[in-house]
């Protein structure tokens, strides 16, 4: 059996197999970018916040897209080499296309890392600060260490915790894990609080399943979890069939009643039934001796004094702890997002970012806005200079909401370099433009440090899909986008590494091959094309 | 399988290398021939869709005997600790029964309907009507099937799961879906995540199979098979087939994006200040859109409807010409209908959102197109009607279950028109009446259709007929049960019956009726219909054994057929040997005239198949000419 058309078209179509297979391969994606692009519409239009607007840094952007064009160029000479039967040719600009690739994927990479490592917060008052989150230090200035070995990053929250209660269900082993190294390094021990034993009246009545003082382990809790499920099948079965029971009674003294009639009767005699059952043991309380300072994850644990649950359920009671979030270097101040919520409310913006925590409480953030409002007078004046007034009388051309309310880290980094303060090498400054700021060269009098208190934290995250739907639907593009160009080097540089034996035999057919990966490529770049001005640009 | 493998010398060792002398793994297991593909689809869809019956009859439970514990014979499955788990005394969860009610739908729709129709039928019978020696991509098709598989069997893994299977309902509406299983720490052993993740599966599985039909079918067509020549059958594959290529890649989105609200905590679907009995005030910066989800999943979910029904058009419009001994009336116009169907399909999913307050010009618009998308599927069944009309109509096994489709379908598709109103959707959303009319669709309409199909192709799969007897047993009961099932839900659906309550009303009643349950009183009239629709869904289950015996049974001991075309049929695929070897046909077919060529005056015989020489007409008289 042959399958035809595989090399050679067909002559009512003109079109080989692979080639018909290939575009509707590539309308699918035209549908699934296509959903992705309408949701970035959907999701701009209707964003209840300030959307993000030229945020991305736009020098790597800018390059990716000519080297994506560019190998769009190679491939298809590879390809035309290729059907001219020219091996060495065909390697060269295959080599360049993946080349190219490589190129992308690694500035996509610098670009993904400076995000990962970025620290944003929004206060309760909307304002927003970004920067980089700061590592405990000791006396000497020295960063303190974790147990792994890791420095402490200050977004931690902090509890005296006195006791723990694991739920017997679910709990989950690394975090229990994690709980009894920090408090092997607190040197306190976590011991059963009180004996487990079988409940009054019911048949495993008296029996010590185990005794205070007991260590915490993860074969502990384990241990427990199977003596849960052994009672609760054995009780649920004898529940069960006690119910079964109690309804062929029901029915027997009810005939013709409906069951909604005569349900609320029906129940199981939870005491002739008890001397069956097991006890249930759903959780188990331990004692932590001294009560010492553990730290969690903001997100791993809803966090209140007295009692603070984790999210697989365990309870940790103590005392709540001073949690702030230290920032190391903050290098933006928003005031974007305040400003929309005063003016919902009908309150003057200036007076709302004069009101807010942080100018309120923080000197730096009080000296940059005040720096601000003049450069704002300067740009409103300038821009008078340039555009001139309009027929009512109000100038034509005026600063950006963004302008306005946000004192980037360039406003910073102007800051002081205007007053004298820093001066960067020009290398420096452009390696700015693929890292974003140099806080070694430009140093703590640019990007202080500041903490926050944990009340008026109200939503942190690091410049990842968290943050905000902007930076969810950068990461999905780009990130889909970047699978595809992976994707497709692959391909290429199969043919380019392993085609050598099929160009021997059957070059025509491994010329079609390219000929569709080049296709797929050329779509790849098309689709760039796209999220290039949409993310980097508008 | 003996007569075929003259054709193999001196072909290219690039490809097939192992067709030689498969071993039974890869003759059974690792097939890359489009009929052994075929069937593997059949036989899993129709254990996933045994899968999900089984979990709509604990549901009827449920809604019939809420305050009952599940009865033996049906909870014997369950191990002890998954029955203390999820069944509380024995009696049927809310959660358990969401659970139920999501995966049911899931499994129904992606893992049963879909694959049976497209994945089975397409596969084994496409190809042989175009007289193809197989699909243009034979391992494409294979990794279609495994990627399937993958999928299924991920999205069913997480009942076993600590925190069940996904529950959301099989919508999955964010912002609830993207909460349900939060408390999980490991997100990739959710259900929910594990459904998203078997959703992508299944949409690459969809991808990989839509493209390859496309392209067999637009260059692997034989000699002389030009598109008006094709089949009908063929015509529905080749639009179903771009309805997944095109319809499905949005789903995929919004797969991702909610894929991503829960691993990666982004807020795509989560509105701000969201506030949750369990969390508080949800940890997410907020600011997405719960109605974007709505979008991308009508956007894929409408054209999915169309995707599930035209295969069953497509077997029962194969079926009727055979079996009335005349061509199928309106050939031309049910292919432009299919066509148009097929198009329109993009343009009216917003029909399922009329609820969501998205404004009435949108509705407007979408209320329109979903009243124009009727006509074409009018004009396809009332084609079918009339082809019955004035013929002799042959009773065989597959035309029962033809003719039980065209009605039953019809009850399915007149009673969605006033849900395509939305001012009579504003009542009757959500509710049974909803219900009950996609079932009419899927049930006695589609599942029909496809026992169409099996009692139909079976005899060239297999070289036996299957038993008429037990076909007998399985088809009345099963046309009784299904009506007995679903017409009661079309009048507990107007009585307001909604279709999540898992105890089917009884909460309405325990309480007496004042100004806040004055509802009661409705649902005091209607709730005995539970019970009789729930026995009704047990006794078709124990028909549909009738089924899976004859089905198993006549592949050994059924009644042999005596020729290659046992129906006297026209198309292709009745050219083939019995059943067809790997490569189909013993030499090229070439097809020399439309498909249904039947009780042709000037020919001798009834029916005068694609691939006859037309010199044997030359030696009759010739009074057809005159025409």
């Amino acid at each position: 059996m042959e399958i035809p058309y595989i090399v050679t078209p067909r002559k009512d179509t003109g079109l080989f197999n692979a080639k018909i297979a290939i575009w509707l391969f590539l309308a699918s994606e035209v549908m699934l970018f296509g959903g992705f692009f309408s949701s970035y519409v959907f999701l701009r239009l209707g964003a209840d916040y300030p959307w993000p607007e030229r945020t991305l840094p736009v020098l790597p952007g800018l390059i990716n897209t000519f080297v994506l064009i560019g190998s769009s160029v190679t491939v298809v000479f590879a390809w035309a080499a290729l059907k001219m039967r020219e091996w060495r040719k065909f390697q060269i600009f295959m080599g360049i296309t993946v080349f190219c690739a490589l190129i992308f994927m690694v500035l996509k990479a610098v670009e993904y890392n400076v995000k990962f490592h970025h620290q944003a917060l929004r206060l309760k008052d909307y304002s927003i600060i970004e920067g980089h989150l700061g590592k405990e230090l000791d006396g000497d200035k020295k960063e303190v260490l974790d147990h792994n070995g890791n420095p402490i990053e200050e977004n931690l929250i902090y509890v005296e915790a006195s006791k723990l209660t694991f739920n017997t269900r679910r709990f989950h082993t690394p975090w229990l894990e994690e709980l009894l190294t920090q408090a092997e390094q607190h040197k306190s021990t976590v011991k059963l609080t009180a004996d487990l034993k079988g409940e009054e009246g019911t048949s495993d009545e008296g029996k010590i399943y185990a005794k205070s003082g007991e260590l915490l382990s993860i074969e502990f809790l384990n241990r427990m979890e199977e003596i849960r499920k052994a009672a609760t099948s054995n009780n649920a079965a004898l529940r069960t069939t006690a119910l079964r029971q109690e309804w062929v009674k029901a029915h027997a003294a009810n005939p013709g009643k409906r069951d909604w009639q005569i349900s609320a009767g029906v129940n199981i005699d939870l005491k002739a039934l008890k001397p069956k059952m097991l006890t249930e043991i759903s959780t188990v309380t331990f004692t932590v001796d001294p009560p010492a300072k553990f730290d969690f994850h903001p997100r791993d644990i809803k966090a209140a004094d007295g009692s603070s649950r984790m999210r697989d359920d365990t309870v940790v009671e103590g005392k709540l702890l001073d949690s702030p979030m230290g920032f190391h270097h903050v290098d933006a101040i928003d005031f974007q997002y305040l400003v929309m919520k005063a003016v919902e409310k009908g309150i003057e913006p200036e007076i709302a970012i004069e009101n807010s925590w942080l100018i309120k409480n923080n000197k730096f953030a009080q000296e940059a806005w005040e720096w601000h409002q003049g450069e704002i007078v300067k740009l409103k004046a300038e821009l008078l200079k340039k555009g001139g007034l309009d027929k009512d009388g109000k100038p034509r051309l005026f600063p950006t909401h963004k302008e306005l309310y946000r004192i980037g880290w360039k406003d910073f980094a102007k800051k002081t370099e205007d007053e004298g303060r820093v001066k960067l090498s020009s290398s420096d400054a452009f390696k700015e433009e693929f890292f974003g700021p140099n806080y070694e060269a430009r140093g703590d009098e640019t990007f202080p440090e500041l903490s926050v208190p944990r009340e008026q934290v109200g939503f942190a995250a690091k410049f990842s899909p968290a943050w905000n739907t902007y930076y969810g639907i950068y990461f999905t593009i780009t990130g889909l986008h970047g699978l595809h160009v992976i994707g497709g080097a692959l391909v290429l540089s199969y043919y380019l590494f392993f085609g050598r034996k099929m160009y021997l035999t059957n070059p025509e057919w491994l010329a079609n091959r390219v000929e569709i990966g080049g296709l797929f490529w050329h779509f790849v770049d098309l689709v760039w094309i796209f999220v290039f001005p949409i993310l980097y640009l508008m | 399988m003996s007569s075929h493998d003259t054709s193999h010398a001196g072909h290219d060792a690039h490809h097939d290398e192992h067709h030689h002398n498969p071993g039974f793994i890869w003759k059974y297991v690792f097939s890359s021939d489009h009929k052994m593909i075929g069937m593997q689809y059949g036989i899993t869809a129709m254990c996933f869709l045994a899968f999900g019956f089984y979990l709509m009859m604990v549901m009827r439970w449920s809604i019939a005997y809420p305050h009952q514990p599940l009865p033996e014979w049906m909870s014997w499955v369950f191990t002890d600790g998954w029955k203390a788990r999820w069944l509380q005394d024995g009696k049927v969860t809310g959660e358990t029964y969401n659970m139920f009610g999501a995966m049911h739908g899931t499994i129904m729709v992606f893992l049963g309907i879909v694959p049976l129709g497209f994945g089975a039928f397409g596969n084994y019978v496409t190809p042989l009507q175009i007289g193809a020696p197989d699909m243009a991509f034979p391992r494409l098709n294979m990794a279609s099937y495994w990627v399937y598989l993958a999928g299924g069997l991920i999205m069913c893994a997480s009942f076993f799961m600590e925190s069940g299977s996904a529950k959301s309902g099989w919508t999955n509406y964010s912002p609830l879906a993207g909460f349900a299983d939060g408390q999980i720490v490991t997100q990739i052993l959710a259900g929910q995540t594990q459904w998203l993740i078997g959703l992508v599966c299944l949409i690459t599985s969809s991808l990989l199979g839509s493209v390859n039909f496309v392209t067999t079918i637009i260059n692997l067509r034989v000699r002389g098979m030009t598109w008006m020549r094709m089949p009908f059958f063929v015509w529905s594959m080749l639009v179903t087939g771009f309805l997944l290529l095109l319809a499905f890649p949005p789903l995929e989105a919004a797969g991702i994006m909610q894929l991503m609200d829960r691993v990666a905590h982004s807020s795509f679907f989560m509105p701000s200040g969201l506030f949750t009995k369990s969390e508080g005030l949800a940890n997410l910066s907020g600011g997405g859109s719960p109605l974007l989800f709505q979008h991308l999943f009508w956007f894929l979910g409408h054209p999915e409807v169309y995707v599930l029904l035209l295969p069953a058009f497509a077997c029962v419009a194969e079926i009727i010409p055979v079996n009335t001994r005349k061509p199928l009336w309106g050939y031309k116009s049910m292919v432009y209908s299919v066509l148009i169907l097929g198009f329109l399909s993009f343009v009216v999913w917003a029909h399922h959102m009329y609820m969501t307050g998205m404004g009435a010009a949108v509705s407007t618009f979408f209320q329109t197109t979903t009243v124009l998308i009727s006509v074409p599927s009018v004009v396809i069944i009332t084609a079918m009607l009339i082809s019955l009309w004035g013929g002799s109509i042959r009773f065989t096994p597959p035309m029962m279950w033809a003719c039980a489709f065209i009605p039953m379908f019809g009850i399915g598709g007149l009673t969605g028109l006033p849900l395509a109103f939305n001012l009579a959707d504003l009542h009757l959303h959500d509710t049974y009446y909803v219900i009950g009319h996609f079932h009419y669709v899927v049930a006695p309409g589609i599942l029909f259709g496809f026992f169409a199909g099996v009692l139909h192709w079976y005899p060239k799969i297999t070289g036996r007929f299957m038993s008429k007897t037990l076909n007998h047993l399985h088809f009345w009961p099963s046309l009784i049960c299904m009506n007995l099932i679903f017409f009661p839900m079309l009048v507990q659906g107007m009585a307001g019956f909604h279709r999540r309550w898992y105890n089917g009303g009884d909460a309405y009643l325990s309480q007496a009726a004042d100004s806040v349950n004055i509802f009661g009183k409705t649902v005091v009239q209607y709730i005995d219909m539970n019970i009789m629709m729930s026995m009704g869904a047990w006794t078709l289950a124990f028909f549909q054994i009738f089924f899976f015996i004859n089905l198993i049974t006549s592949w050994k001991f059924g009644k042999k057929v005596t020729s290659d075309n046992p129906w006297d049929a026209t198309t292709l695929e009745w050219a083939t040997p019995t059943p067809p070897g790997h490569g189909n046909f013993l030499k090229d077919p070439v097809t020399y005239r439309g498909p249904y060529e039947y009780s042709r005056p000037d020919c001798e015989e009834d029916f005068l198949p694609q691939w006859v020489e037309p010199r044997r007409l030359d030696t009759a008289d010739k009074p057809a000419d005159k025409h």
